[in-house]
């Protein structure tokens, strides 16, 4: 991050605002590490006219550079763990992600196959849980809605400016 | 596939993607300006190990591990895996089971073309027919979820039978259903086949004759669109397709444009199966009872997926678990052929000649790093998609 | 039966390369053993007389019955004893016609020639054949990886019964 220096007061008003823009458009990415494409198709329904998250200011596009959200589906397979920990490096700070389905919770079905290296949360830090095998598109928006508020309400950290450039001086 | 020169390379690794055991792919397009001279493939993203995997769990277990193969497709391998694990046992399921199996096929068959017509119009840059033929899914999932009460991995099959039964509410409801999707089937099939714009990026494009479609071991409706007459629902029956015979479809358009055609058909004719399935349901038991150990022997069993011919080989030496389980899906098949046909086109053309063999491109990112020269550039499936959209505007 | 008629066409197609032939006609299927070294021929037989398509490869492992020690003790996929062998099948269907071709080779000298010259969509099962039971299939024309990470250690064949699953797993991790 940058080196702003700000006084506290600004800082606090910036970071209101960024809440604020946050809760009301989160970008999302969706990655598939290795799942059955039934929470993808899941998540491609939410985004279609019946359930629509658009409207919410959810919008799911492609590059990691511009997403605040990391929507992971599947167990992690050993070819896609890299990639997953790539992507959820390129994404600037700070980032959320959300674990899609049974397998990306705990494995699932694919708990101990040899190319499997298990739950999304063993490779990166997880916010929000979906269960389900798929979840229901309502369910995912519900998770999505579920991270939002935490974000709104403050239980969900979200790192100032300030506190990042402690943790990555650490 | 070995023809790519040093200095002018593309490469599309697509990413993790797609469900079925190995269907994600990489691929490396070579490029001579716009032209692609040479394709390659890498898959193993979402590969897991389900074969092995699949010997270390009972008979029993490997119906939910296989039909988590896919997600788009599942029920399809487990009947598959069933009517290949029945035979082995010497037992056959009931009529009405072997009928609401097939009834479940065939609306899986139509969730997955029109998730395949919205993805591909998307891949084209036609959201708008994305957007309604998605909302037109809905239908059939809600019968879906109203027989199994699970929008996605149905979990119909037992061993020896299947465990929901249709009263005539539930009929009822999947005709009202299919009468609604029939309509604008009709609707598609205009749009797909006089839209001017849509068949500028559709027609003649990805051409493959009927010997290339033989050659490269294509399957499903991407060699039926190739006027390859092959469906192993006609082929080889199974379930309750003796009784109730579906029609070939074919056309001998071979390009993107005939794989639309041939889709949307076979949409009519899923609708006047289960029609006539329903109108004739057989009477009787559910289930039939099933050994817990499974007698020695070895079986083949081919079902006809939404995407191709799906290959089961399944071993069993006599006890709890399967000695072996072989899956040969239909979009291993398939990649073979886009490896191919991709020389010679443009990379514009490139997202929809992949959408065109119903890879079930999910959405998903899919990072491209083009090689032009020197410098390399970092391309997501998106960027790529665009690229081909504005080419084309 | 338009099926029985290409079985029998198959089966005469075959008979100079078959060590043994076994039909089964009420699931329209031939079993045709072969010597690896009759493979190609036989496969340019069907392939001259257009008879149907390759419709996968499998393979499924023999492992020899271990003598004394505890198969689990190690890790590694050597097996001692010498009758140790991969199976392979090449399954060829026509219709409802399903003709299975055997092969078996042992670990050590588990080599096959491709059939890619004939079949050019043989490469994706062959490359699937030698990463998961470490045959090797000699002329194929790719043989880069195509399922198994990267980073996955050479000779370690996953399908072979005794790579097993927890050692692999295990070793993955950081």
């Amino acid at each position: 991050m940058t080196n702003l220096k700000l006084d506290s007061n600004w800082q606090r008003i910036l970071d209101k605002i960024r809440t604020w823009a946050r809760v009301n458009s989160p970008w999302a990415i969706h990655f598939n590490s290795g799942s059955c494409n039934g929470c993808d198709i899941e998540i491609l329904a939410t985004l279609t006219p019946r359930y629509d998250v658009e409207r919410f200011g959810i919008k799911l596009q492609g590059s990691p550079r511009h997403a605040d959200v990391l929507i992971c589906t599947g167990p992690v397979t050993l070819q896609a763990r890299d990639r997953l920990i790539r992507i959820y490096e390129q994404m600037p700070e700070p980032k959320f992600v959300i674990a899609v389905g049974s397998c990306g919770l705990s494995g699932g079905v694919f708990h101990g196959c040899y190319n499997v290296v298990g739950s999304i949360d063993e490779v990166l830090p997880v916010n929000v849980y979906i269960p389900g095998c798929p979840p229901r598109p309502e369910a995912i928006i519900y998770g999505v809605v579920q991270l939002l508020n935490s974000l709104k309400s403050g239980v969900s950290k979200v790192g100032t400016v300030a506190e990042l450039v402690e943790k990555q001086e650490a | 596939m070995e023809t790519r020169k040093s200095s002018e390379k593309f490469v599309v690794p697509i990413g993790p993607q797609h469900p079925a055991l190995k269907e994600p792919g990489h691929f490396e397009f070579t490029v001579d300006g716009e032209i692609v001279t040479g394709a390659s493939v890498r898959l193993g993203y979402v590969h897991r190990g389900i074969e092995k995997g699949a010997e270390d769990r009972t008979w029993t277990q490997n119906i939910y591990l296989l039909e988590r193969i896919c997600g788009i497709c599942s029920h399809v391998h487990a009947t598959a895996y069933v009517l290949g694990v029945e035979k082995l046992a010497g037992v056959s399921a009931p009529p009405r089971a072997q009928a609401i199996r097939t009834v479940t096929a065939e609306l899986e068959r139509i969730h997955s073309h029109l998730l395949w017509l919205g993805v591909a119009a998307h891949e084209g840059g036609f959201d708008t027919l994305f957007m309604y033929s998605w909302r037109d899914r809905e239908t059939v999932m809600d019968l879906l979820e109203l027989i199994s009460g699970n929008r996605v991995h149905y979990s119909t099959n037992v061993l020896g039978g299947v465990k929901y039964d249709l009263d005539t509410e539930k009929m009822d409801a999947i005709r009202r259903g299919l009468d609604f999707l029939e309509e604008r089937t009709h609707h598609y099939m205009k749009v797909v086949t006089t839209d001017e714009t849509f068949l500028a990026r559709t027609r003649g494009v990805g051409l493959m004759t009927r010997e290339q479609a033989e050659a490269l071991g294509a399957v499903g409706p991407t060699a039926r669109a190739s006027s390859v007459r092959r469906d192993i629902r006609i082929d080889a029956p199974y379930a309750a397709y003796p009784d109730f015979p579906v029609k070939l479809i074919t056309d001998d358009g071979g390009d993107l444009l005939a794989r639309f055609v041939v889709r949307l058909k076979e949409l009519f004719e899923s609708y006047r199966v289960i029609r006539a399935i329903l109108d004739q349901m057989p009477e009787g038991e559910l289930t039939t009872r099933v050994p817990r150990r499974i007698p020695a022997g070895e079986v083949i069993s081919r079902v006809e997926a939404p995407r191709g011919e799906l290959f089961y080989y399944i071993k069993s030496n006599g006890g709890e678990k399967p000695e072996r389980i072989k899956v040969r899906t239909p979009s291993l098949c398939n990649w073979g052929t886009v490896v191919s046909v991709a020389v010679g086109h443009k990379l514009a053309d490139m997202p929809m000649l992949l959408a065109g063999i119903d890879p079930c491109f999910s959405c998903n990112d899919r990072m491209v790093r083009i090689n032009r020269g020197q410098g390399a550039q970092f391309w997501s499936w998106e960027n790529l998609r665009q690229y081909g959209i504005e080419y084309y505007r | 039966m338009s099926s029985q008629t290409a079985l029998q066409t198959a089966e005469e197609l075959l008979k100079p390369y078959a060590m043994e032939m076994i039909k089964q006609e009420e699931d329209f299927r031939l079993d045709v053993l072969l010597s690896p070294d009759q493979l190609h021929e036989a496969v340019k037989a069907l392939h001259d007389a257009r008879w149907g398509y390759l419709s996968a490869i499998a393979g499924v492992d023999h492992p020899a019955p271990v003598i004394g020690e505890d198969a689990n003790a190690s890790g590694t996929v050597q097996e001692k004893g010498k009758e140790s062998q991969v199976e392979v099948l090449y399954v060829f269907c026509q219709g409802a016609a399903v003709l299975v071709l055997r092969l078996k080779v042992p670990y050590t000298h588990a080599e096959l020639p491709t059939v890619c010259d004939l079949i050019p969509s043989a490469t994706l099962y062959e490359r699937e054949l030698m990463e998961m039971f470490g045959v090797e299939i000699h002329g194929t024309p790719v043989k880069d990886r195509l399922l198994l990470p990267d980073e996955w250690p050479e000779g370690v064949y996953p399908l072979r019964k005794a790579t097993i699953i927890g050692t692999t797993r295990s070793g993955s991790e950081e």
